[in-house]
């Protein structure tokens, strides 16, 4: 049996006999190439699923939405099941309404291209499941980080290359729609009163927005991409997260959605925490 | 702002109630000088100062920033200051790769009893922003 038939066969069985009121997963998307959530409450409709390197979306981004329906069944990749860990970690999900529907991936396509944070993925398989779709893939010799040659340039040159990359920025807030950590009721971006980040799209309220998002990214983003892969400016949001993801990596030792015991790691410290920065 | 024709750095200091603001106070009341550089608000715990506060106030136009609290152990809140030091740890290297000088942003723990340790870190940051200049990255120049 094939995969996807796997998957629709487990869909429907879910669904009729083991009482999982939505299974989320993905459909083929209006035009060729692309796919796209979808959201299966009806036996009958999961033929739609499918699953291959179109479907980018991390789906846990919806878990804190529907989670109230009842039980959910998620088809999870490996940075999707990290934003699943992620979103337990921080208690948005209840391990018990859960089914995890793993899936190995192979890398995610845009536009015929391996999507630039697959091109770094260390989780293709789902770190956390309660049944496989399929078989589990090789495991991947990640590329040098892209953040490398970045990080060579003079401060000022990565100043005026972050900048005119955000400047174009217009704020739409897909970026926050699409990701998983963004689950608050009120984000900072629309809090009126007190008003935290300006509303126009000057550099400087770009700038603040972006380096605020990567703030609260830290110790929690998972480097899915589907922040980037959202954005219709093409800005790349990756390289905030790359770098946060590096530092609390290479200070606290901690790697975003790989233990559902641990807190965030911002949540947590340390006493022997390094402090050379602190006079 | 300039004086007699020098830079002097306009630098808000977010000073934790219980250590560093009583730091300052001892300072002030002991007669220990320093440069008239800050402009001090107070704030209960340094983990209340959330990272926003010290980009904003780069925004706003202050040149550099500083933040002090208790030293690692003497929280008043027991480890408010621990769990501020990693999101500081996390900011100020953000800062940095972002190009904005960390010389901008400051951290410091200051006892209360610390008066002429609260002057030695004005004085300080006082000079490395200074140095710096006039901050112009992140400033929103309708504000400044
Ligand atoms: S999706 Fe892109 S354009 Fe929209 S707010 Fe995010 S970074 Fe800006
Ligand atoms: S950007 Fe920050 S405040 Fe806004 S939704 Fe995301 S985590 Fe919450
Ligand atoms: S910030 Fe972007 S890369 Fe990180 S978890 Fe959210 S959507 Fe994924």
């Amino acid at each position: 049996m094939s995969r996807e038939d796997q998957l629709r066969r487990r869909a429907k069985e879910l669904l009729t006999k083991e009482g999982v009121v939505m299974v989320i997963g993905y459909r083929a998307g209006k035009r060729p190439g692309t796919a796209t959530p979808a959201f299966v409450t009806r036996p009958e409709d999961a033929d739609v699923l499918v699953f291959d390197d179109r479907c980018g979306t991390n789906l846990a981004a919806y878990l804190p939405r529907v989670k109230h329906r009842g039980k959910i069944a998620i088809v999870a990749k490996g940075c999707d099941s990290r934003s699943v860990v992620a979103l337990l970690k921080e208690k948005q999900v209840d391990r018990g309404g859960l089914v995890i529907l793993g899936v190995g991936c192979d890398g995610v396509k845009e536009q015929g291209r391996l999507s630039d944070s697959c091109t770094t993925c260390i989780h293709p398989n789902p770190v956390i499941c309660d049944e496989m779709i399929g078989e589990k893939v090789a495991e991947r010799t990640p590329a040098p980080d892209p953040l490398d040659d970045f990080e060579r340039l003079s401060p000022d040159e990565r100043w005026q290359a972050l900048m005119t990359d955000v400047s174009r920025c217009i704020r739409c807030y897909a970026c926050r729609q699409v990701c998983p950590n963004c689950y608050c009721p009120t984000c900072f971006v629309d809090a009126s009163s007190p008003q935290w980040v300006g509303k126009t799209t000057a550099g400087s309220d770009n700038m603040m927005f972006h380096l605020m998002r990567a703030m609260h990214m830290a110790g929690r983003c998972v480097e899915c991409g589907s922040c980037s892969r959202g954005c219709p400016m093409g800005i790349d949001l990756m390289k905030f997260n790359r770098r946060v993801a590096k530092v609390v990596k290479e200070r606290f030792g901690a790697v975003a959605g790989l233990n559902p015991e641990e807190l965030p790691a911002l949540a947590a410290f340390d006493p022997s925490d390094k402090q050379e920065f602190i006079r | 702002m300039t004086a007699g024709g020098e830079f002097s750095p306009k630098i808000v200091a977010f000073l934790c109630n219980w250590c560093s603001y009583a730091g300052a106070d001892l300072a002030g009341i002991s007669r220990i000088q320093y440069p008239p550089s800050i402009r001090v608000i107070r704030v209960p715990c340094s983990g209340r100062v959330d990272p926003f506060y010290i980009l904003k106030a780069l925004q706003s136009g202050a040149d550099g920033v500083l933040i002090s609290g208790c030293h690692p152990g003497d929280c008043h809140y027991l480890t408010g200051n621990y769990v501020a030091r990693r999101r500081f740890a996390v900011l100020n290297d953000l800062l940095g790769f972002a190009g904005i000088d960390p010389g901008r942003v400051s951290f410091s723990w200051v006892s209360a009893a610390e008066g002429e340790r609260f002057a030695e870190v004005v004085r300080e940051v006082t000079e490395k922003v200074r140095l710096l200049g006039p901050n112009r990255k992140l400033l929103k120049e309708e504000v400044a």
